[in-house]
């Protein structure tokens, strides 16, 4: 079958002929191989904040002021004129067409942070279907906390984080949700995963999950609380048996055999005496693991000792890290070392992964982040992996090594490329849980559709992160411009991005940032260069003239 | 039906032998076979001739709510958690036979 490039053709095919069962969007995603962001206007007059995201419906543009108190939203039109004179192509664009106003307008801009909070400007999760849009501020981040009550050390402090809900047409504050004395890893979502209506917050410090809800008229409502406890009615059923508590707390006391492996810090929880809830159902379904693989008594003791009780200390010290919806009732939560859990470099940590049914509030799987299991259900499920929700159509559409054949292959180079198999393993783990909403639903990143140099795009709600590890997020631009190569044949050249001022920049020692913000259907992007010394940054627009 | 085929010529004595009637004192299910030929067949998909009555229960295909990773999941921590038997009780294969059936809740 000879499919013609010319959009013409295209055109005139897409009258006659129906797609494929299932692939309308597939065959109308096509035309984006003929209408691509080929123009650039460099070094564009805008104002100076920082520009955040195209929301996932591209209505808005999500910016912050450069003071991280206010938000500004923009929305994207695309620049219109008229030309009266003959041959209007070969003309150069008019001047207005070199500023960022006829490409954006703003709508409001709203001041979300008082006088000692900043905006978090790496936070920003959208909810399609009724246009929320969430976002925090905080206080100062402080190193040193005094550990009370149940929070653990090694954990930095905030003393107000505030999550603001609003109405992205007209950037009316819905509602608020503070937590105080608190962490919640904020930057790049990583704390945060929202599926669907359902929101889960992670708070490291007081290692708790809080699972909300966002109703249609913008209420966020606690829906449950997981950590300590995990039913609702766990908390009063102890407490009215604060007497056997008092006896039980002395039989815990006892040391297991042969548990030298502790973290250096004793357990920080003295004053109570049972493991947290969540904890629980974990180290039960380790052991019952356990207990059923060996038949024979005496084995199956052998076998715990060696297994389970030799590395007691190791499971009751492992934080919650990281959390992410799989369904409605799933979490996917990574568990780890306290010290592995505020830094980027997750190489030389053990981490865990636990599937937690909320409902039934048991643990489904455990595995740790070399296991081969784990790693051929990503391989093959990727996709799942990615809760994305039911309502939101395109954002099904974004090319994983599961959809996608070109992907795949990537996947299969890196695997094949030398190095041993359980690095390989830890390093595609290391991108799970996945952070929420980090992929741009943009055409141009189809991998049936354009071949590009992902390593180039590193700024996390670009694209794939399997192919760049966590620390290379501050990776320095260069001034090679970034290639679309179309798949098909003739595999010419589409377009390319080239971030940074149009004649190129002389001192090459200065690190530079380059972020890309691709809108979801337009052919139009910004790149956004920064230096890290606070200078304006250099913004290019790119649009199919 | 089903007697019919356990006559006809085949490269493999064995092909439709298990559709050979074994009783053959029960009646026909189709008037209009010979009463000799009687099967007691009993097919293991009912399939309706009529839409006064639902199905049973067992014979509907309903979209299963878990998605697949989800049963992977279950079906691993179904076989981690249930105690091993000893090699000679495993007569039947896990997946023998498969079979339509209806969604299994959350």
């Amino acid at each position: 079958m000879f499919r013609s490039i010319n959009v013409t053709s295209r055109i005139f095919e897409r009258q006659i002929r129906t797609p494929a069962p299932g692939t309308s969007v597939h065959c109308a995603r096509r035309f984006y191989e003929n209408i691509v962001p080929s123009f650039t206007v460099y070094d564009i007059e805008c104002p100076d904040h920082s520009f955040r995201k195209f929301t996932d419906d591209g209505q808005y543009l999500i910016s912050f002021s450069r003071n991280h108190q206010d938000l500004i939203v923009y929305r994207p039109m695309w620049l219109s004129f008229s030309c009266k004179e003959e041959d209007c192509c070969r003309h150069d664009l008019p001047p207005k067409a070199k500023r960022f106003e006829s490409f954006f307008t703003q709508l409001y801009s709203v001041t979300l942070a008082s006088c000692n909070e900043l905006i978090c400007k790496d936070f920003f999760l959208s909810m399609e279907g009724n246009q929320f849009g969430l976002f925090a501020t905080s206080t100062a981040q402080i190193h040193d906390a005094p550990t009370t009550g149940r929070a653990i050390q090694g954990v930095p402090f905030i003393e107000k984080i505030t999550f603001h809900l609003l109405r992205l047409e007209d950037g009316v504050v819905l509602d608020e949700k503070v937590f105080h004395n608190d962490f919640i890893n904020l930057a790049h979502n990583m704390g945060v995963f929202l599926y669907d209506d359902l929101l889960a917050i992670v708070s490291l410090r007081y290692q708790t999950i809080h699972i909300l809800q966002v109703r249609d008229l913008g209420n966020l409502v606690d829906v449950r609380t997981i950590g300590s406890f995990c039913r609702e009615d766990d908390e009063l059923f102890l407490i009215s048996n604060s007497q056997s508590l008092a006896t039980s707390e002395r039989s815990r006391l006892n040391p297991f055999p042969g548990n030298q492996v502790g973290n250096g810090h004793n357990q920080v929880n003295q004053d109570d005496s049972f493991l947290s809830g969540i904890k629980q159902r974990l180290l039960s379904f380790i052991f019952q693991g356990m207990w059923n693989e060996e038949t024979d008594q005496a084995m199956r003791v052998q076998s715990l000792k060696k297994k389970f009780f030799f590395h007691f200390q190791d499971y009751v010290d492992l934080i919650i890290w990281k959390v992410q919806f799989l369904d409605r009732h799933h979490l996917l939560i990574k568990f780890g070392s306290v010290d592995g859990g505020v830094s980027r470099n997750v190489d030389h940590h053990p981490a865990f992964f636990a599937v937690y049914n909320m409902e039934t509030t048991e643990v489904v799987a455990f595995y740790q982040n070399s296991a081969e299991e784990l790693y051929f259900l990503f391989e093959k499920f990727c996709d799942h992996f990615h809760a994305t929700s039911r309502n939101s159509l395109h954002m099904n559409f974004i090319s994983s090594h599961s959809n996608n054949v070109y992907a795949l292959e990537q996947l299969r180079s890196i695997k094949n490329k030398g190095g041993s198999f359980s690095q390989f393993v830890k390093k595609m783990m290391a991108s799970l849980p996945f952070g929420c909403q980090s992929q741009s639903p943009s055409p141009y990143f189809d991998q049936s559709l354009f071949r590009y140099d992902e390593k180039k795009f590193y700024h996390v709600h670009i694209m794939l992160l399997q192919l760049i590890s966590a620390t290379d997020r501050h990776r320095q631009s260069t001034d090679h411009p970034i290639k679309f190569i179309s798949r098909r044949p003739p595999y010419t050249l589409k377009f390319k991005i080239k971030p940074g001022p149009e004649a190129g920049t002389i001192d090459g020692r200065t690190k530079r940032i380059s972020s890309f913000l691709f809108h979801p259907f337009l052919p139009l992007a910004l790149s956004i260069q920064q230096t890290l010394f606070l200078q304006p940054s250099v913004v290019n627009i790119h649009f199919r003239r | 039906m089903g007697s019919m085929l356990g006559d006809w010529p085949s490269f493999d004595p064995h092909n439709f032998s298990q559709l050979r009637p074994s009783d053959p004192s029960n009646p026909s299910f189709d008037p209009s076979f010979n009463e000799e030929m009687a099967t007691k067949l009993t097919p293991a998909t009912y399939r309706p001739t009529h839409s006064r009555t639902l199905p049973p229960p067992d014979q509907v295909i309903t979209t299963e709510a878990k998605n697949i990773l989800m049963r992977n999941f279950y079906q691993r921590a179904e076989d981690k958690l249930r105690p091993k038997r000893a090699a000679s009780e495993h007569l039947i294969p896990e997946h023998g036979c498969k079979q339509l059936r209806a969604s299994t809740s959350n």
